[in-house]
Formats: C-alpha cells, sequence, structure tokens
C-alpha cells in the first residue's frame, strides 16, 4: 500500500479554470468532507449545543416558546439523577440487551455450525434463516403483538405442543410482557448473528485447519483450538454491532406494549419519549439525553476500540 | 461411521428445520390474518387452514387500498385512518431522495478517504458514532431545534422556514444517519479497486475526474447500487425519528403502521395484517437482491466476504 501512495502523477494542463482547480489533490481531499461536515454539524452538533441550554431551563412545551421558559439552574440533571423512574428505565434497557444478545448469539452461532458446511438443502435454510432481519421492525412488533394476544395463536400452539390449557398474557403480564419483547427481538435479530457467523465461518483460512487435523487433532480440538481463536474477531464484532443496535430498543415494546403494562417494558427510549412527548417536559428529557449522552459516548468509545482492534486482526488473517 | 453421519443429518435437519418453522409462524400468520375477514381475526380456537377453518378475502387489502366496496360499517374508519396511497408516497419521496444524496456524499467521500486519508486515519470511526447514538438521544434535541429554527429564520431573513413535520426535515435527518453506512461500505468497495490502475490512467493523461467516471466508477458501481439499496431498506425501516419529528402531515408507512396500534376502538388487525405484508414485500426482495453484500452493510463493511 506503502509504495502505491506516493506522489500521484500530474495529468495534463487543463485549459479551464474549474478543470486546473479541479486537478489540485487538496481540492479533491477536502472538497467531499465540507457537505457531510456541515451536515452534521447543523443537525447534530448545533441541536446538540442548544440542548445543553434548554435542560437549564424550565421549559415545557405547552408553555410558550422557550425564549420565556424560565431559568431552572441544574435541577432537571438532579430531577434525572434521583428519579428512580429513570435508572429503572436504563437498567431495563441493559437487561434487555443482555439477555437478547446473549440469545441471538448462541443461536445465530449454533444455527451457523449447523448450516456453514454444504449439504442438501442449505440454500433453503438458508433463504429462510434470512427473511427476519429484512423485515421492518414496526410490522414485526405489530405481528407479535397479534401473535401474543391471550387467546392467539402462539398460546394456541403451545397448548397444543404441552397438551394444557396454557393461557399466558403476554401482553398483560409484567414479567411475561418483558420476555414477549425480548422474543420478538431475539426473532429478528438471530437472523443477523446467524449471518455473520456464517460468513466468519465460511471465511476462516483453511491452511491452519488443515494443518491441525493432519497433526491427529480431533473434530473438537480443531474447534477449539484453531477455528474458535480464528473466529473470535468476528464474534466481538457482532457482539458489539447488537448490542449498541438493541440498547437503542424502542420500535418493538413501542407497538407491543407501548412500555407497559406499567412500566415493565419501559426502556430508555421509551421513557425519554414519553417525558417529551406525553407529559412535554422538554428541559428534563433533554437533560436526561444527555446524561445518556455522556453514557453512550464512554460505551461508544469502548466499541469503536474493539471494533479497531478486531478489524486490524481481520485484516492480518485475510492477509494470510 | 456411516450411521452415526445419517443421525447427525436428521438431527441437523430437525433443529433446522424446527427454526424454519419458528421465523415462518409470525410472517405466515401475519399474511393469513390479512385474507381473513373481522369475525377470524381473533378466535379461540384459531382459525388456521384457508377454505376449511375460514373463508380468504381481499376485503383488507380493498380497504386500505380504497379499491371497490369496503363495506359501509367501516368506511368511517376507512377514511380517516388508512390513508396507505399518502403514506406510500411521502416513504418513497423521503427514502428515495434521502438515499441517493447519502450515497452521494458518503461515496465521494469515501473515495477520498481511500486515497489521501480525507479527516486523518480516525475520521471514520468518529463517523461510526453517528449509527451507535441511540436516535432518542437525538431525536429530543432535534425536536427543540427543529422547533427554534423557524423564529431563527423569522430574525435572519424575515421569512418562517418550518421544519417539523415537512419532508426536507426529515429528508435531511435520513441522509445524516445513514452516511456512517455508505462511507463505510463504500470504503469497503473503493479499497478493492487497485490504486495502479487510477496510476495508468493519470500516466496516459486523464484528469483526475475522468479518471473516476472512467475508472472508479465503473468498477464500483455494483457496490454503490448494493450501498444504494441497504440504506434505502434502513431508511424504509425507521420509526422513531418518524414518529417525533413529522406527523402529522408528513406521514411514513412505519409511523401509519403505528397509529392502528394505539388506536382506541378495537384493534383492526386485518387491515393491520394487510399494511404489514404491503410494506414488508419490497424490502424483503431488496434484501434478496443485495443478499451477499448484508453482512458488509450490517458490519460497516468490517466483515468482508
Amino acid at each position: 500500500m506503502a509504495e502505491s501512495r506516493g506522489p500521484a502523477p500530474a495529468g495534463p494542463p487543463s485549459r479551464s479554470r474549474l478543470g486546473r482547480w479541479l486537478e489540485r489533490e487538496r481540492v479533491f481531499r477536502i472538497l467531499p468532507l465540507i457537505p457531510v461536515q456541515a451536515l452534521v454539524l447543523a443537525l447534530l452538533f448545533v441541536p446538540m449545543v442548544l440542548t445543553v441550554y434548554i435542560s437549564l431551563l424550565r421549559w415545557r412545551i405547552t408553555r410558550g416558546f422557550w425564549t420565556e421558559a424560565p431559568w431552572g439552574g441544574v435541577s432537571n440533571f438532579l430531577d434525572a439523577l434521583t428519579d428512580e423512574g429513570f435508572f429503572d428505565a436504563v437498567g431495563r434497557t441493559f437487561l434487555f440487551a443482555g439477555g437478547a444478545v446473549v440469545l441471538e448469539l448462541a443461536l445465530g452461532f449454533g444455527l451457523a455450525l449447523l448450516t456453514y458446511q454444504s449439504f442438501r438443502g442449505r440454500r433453503f435454510y438458508f433463504t429462510v434463516f434470512l427473511i427476519p432481519m429484512m423485515i421492518i421492525p414496526v410490522v414485526v412488533g405489530y405481528d407479535f403483538s397479534m401473535l401474543l394476544i391471550d387467546t392467539g395463536p402462539l398460546n394456541a400452539v403451545l397448548s397444543a405442543l404441552t397438551g394444557l390449557d396454557v393461557r399466558v398474557r403476554w401482553l398483560s403480564e409484567y414479567r411475561a410482557a418483558q420476555v414477549a419483547v425480548i422474543l420478538a427481538d431475539v426473532w429478528q435479530w438471530t437472523s443477523l448473528t446467524f449471518l455473520i457467523f456464517v460468513s466468519g465461518l465460511a471465511a476462516l483460512p483453511r491452511d491452519p485447519i488443515k494443518a491441525a487435523r493432519v497433526m491427529g487433532a480431533t473434530r473438537w480440538q480443531v474447534f477449539r483450538h484453531v477455528e474458535l481463536p480464528l473466529l473470535k474477531p468476528v464474534i466481538v464484532i457482532a457482539v458489539v454491532i447488537r448490542t449498541m443496535e438493541a440498547l437503542k430498543i424502542f420500535d418493538m415494546p413501542m407497538l407491543l406494549t407501548q412500555g407497559g403494562p406499567g412500566n415493565a417494558t419501559e426502556t430508555i427510549s421509551i421513557y425519554l419519549w414519553r417525558n417529551a412527548w406525553i407529559f412535554n417536559k422538554i428541559s428534563y428529557a433533554a437533560a436526561s439525553s444527555l446524561i445518556l449522552l455522556v453514557v453512550f459516548t464512554v460505551l461508544i468509545y469502548l466499541s469503536i476500540w474493539l471494533l479497531r482492534r478486531e478489524r486490524r486482526q481481520l485484516e492480518a488473517e485475510t492477509a494470510r | 461411521m456411516i450411521r452415526r453421519r445419517h443421525v447427525f443429518a436428521i438431527v441437523r435437519h430437525a433443529l433446522l428445520l424446527a427454526w424454519t418453522l419458528v421465523v415462518l409462524f409470525p410472517i405466515g400468520w401475519m399474511v393469513m390474518t390479512s385474507f381473513k375477514d373481522a369475525g377470524d381475526w381473533v378466535s379461540w380456537p384459531a382459525r388456521w387452514v384457508p377454505f376449511v377453518d375460514f373463508e380468504p378475502t381481499l376485503m383488507n387489502y380493498r380497504q386500505i387500498f380504497h379499491f371497490g366496496d369496503t363495506g359501509a360499517l367501516r368506511r368511517e374508519q376507512t377514511e380517516q385512518a388508512y390513508n396507505i396511497w399518502k403514506a406510500t408516497f411521502d416513504s418513497v419521496v423521503i427514502v428515495t431522495v434521502a438515499s441517493v444524496v447519502s450515497l452521494l456524499l458518503g461515496s465521494t467521500l469515501a473515495y477520498a478517504i481511500s486515497r489521501f486519508r480525507t479527516g486523518g486515519p480516525n475520521y471514520p470511526y468518529t463517523v461510526l458514532t453517528i449509527r451507535m447514538l441511540p436516535p432518542i438521544v437525538v431525536a429530543i434535541p432535534l425536536l427543540i431545534y427543529y422547533a427554534s429554527l423557524p423564529e431563527a429564520f423569522t430574525w435572519l431573513l424575515g421569512r418562517r422556514v418550518e421544519f417539523f413535520d415537512t419532508y426536507y426535515g426529515l429528508t435531511l435527518l435520513y441522509i445524516v444517519t445513514t452516511l456512517p453506512y455508505v462511507i463505510w461500505m463504500m470504503l469497503a468497495f473503493i479499497d478493492e479497486v487497485p490504486r495502479e490502475l487510477e496510476h495508468a490512467a493519470r500516466l496516459m493523461g486523464a484528469s483526475r475526474l475522468a479518471t473516476i467516471r472512467k475508472v472508479v466508477f465503473p468498477l464500483v458501481a455494483s457496490g454503490m447500487a448494493v450501498t444504494l439499496l441497504f440504506v434505502f431498506i434502513l431508511n424504509w425501516s425507521e420509526f422513531l425519528l418518524a414518529l417525533t419529528l413529522s406527523q402529522p402531515k408528513v406521514l411514513t408507512l412505519p409511523v401509519l403502521l403505528n397509529k392502528f396500534q394505539s388506536a382506541v376502538e378495537g384493534r383492526l388487525y386485518g387491515p393491520q395484517a394487510a399494511i404489514g405484508t404491503v410494506v414488508t414485500i419490497p424490502v424483503v426482495v431488496l434484501g434478496f437482491l443485495i443478499q451477499k453484500h448484508l453482512v458488509k452493510g450490517f458490519s460497516f463493511g468490517m466483515i468482508r466476504r
């Protein structure tokens, strides 16, 4: 890579002014950055700065514009940090994400192990397993809300399988509703972990595996000591990507239970959404958003650090 | 040995078939419900077999598309709630424009990053933060911002410019939120184009622009198509920002679907199922078109196969 990075050969002298201007390397290097940075600045950075200011006020959207709102100092931050509901929502979100991601990884990995070699019917399974992640999350949420009604098909199937009269109140019982949200997420996103693992397994370098086999390692030993270490970057990437996505969870609980019953499925996204749009406590929601922003900045840095490390590892592997 | 292999094959198929059923069951149920008449939506015991347990009907589809006789009783609800034509139009316009613009901005930047290290080695990773941040953290600041912008414009230009509940308000956001995917996917595709080709073209006297147009672009065109479709799917599914910052004037399909969900006067499972089915079909088709590249997309091009 380094040798081809040398000074680019000069093109022909251009007659037009625009042509000559475009011929400069600096133009090519900087020009594409400008619109992107402008958009990020205008749509993410400025709103954030504005939010810092709003979070220091006591503004409710029902009471005029924020320029007329009274000063509140850090009271919103204190309110959020002393509100049990806020911490419960954060805890619940991590619980959902953790539970869902663990299940998705286990199922996805298992299914990938069963499917990555070629056998008759592989193509069919592969195609079917990919469908869920292409369906819009809102549709999945709606679909499950229909499957999970008390007299719905899931209870019917469970009854038929167990021979009992199963009437789990999926959407109106505290624990059951939490399980329902995780189930819907697992149903949809196992397809992604499956896909990632199948790709990872298929891309494993053949030589070390063959060598281990030749030297008399059993199938299990090859898996445990050769394939799994080689697969580690892919696993970490899957964990990081899925976790960060799962923490955003909003669509499914919103469609399934609107955060209820009570606050059983009130994830952080729904908690903030309710505060802003149902209770109109904009300043409070702004302060909570900023607290979350800090939390997520830490998480994101950690994720990116992990992704970078594993990506380097992955590139070293494929280069081999 | 042969026995053991047979046992393994059987177990494998049993497990895979089990998951196949798990995957197909919710989809099958939704599609089936979309063909059921009101009395069959919710019933115990459930009605499973078309033509035996229930008589399939196109009523729900007629209702959502305002096509033919929808029955006098439900007409009122029909007219206020199901404006699927309008929602489809809004979704298509916003998602298409946002995806195309995002693709153009993102690919040119990806090219600059790949060839000139624009923004430094950390830049692509910085961009990733946009995607990792939960949308709700951005949504509330944006709500405040969109509420304030018209005032700012009035003050600056003497003219009110609305952002809340407008096409461009949402489109701009979709451009920004999908840029990380475009940049990372296109980086993966552009990195695969050998620099030697460009150097050769330059030596033969082609200008930079011509080199890109005639050498680089043909080689990454298919990658751009894949990226476009991927981003299209993402935008098509987006819910939180649309729910927050558009509505009621601009209404995308996911928001429309949510509207029925919170309807108090009895849930209308049938029409909802019909909408769900209609909304899903194009995305699944697009998804399978780019099946080989889905991994690349979802892993930000880190897993390339």
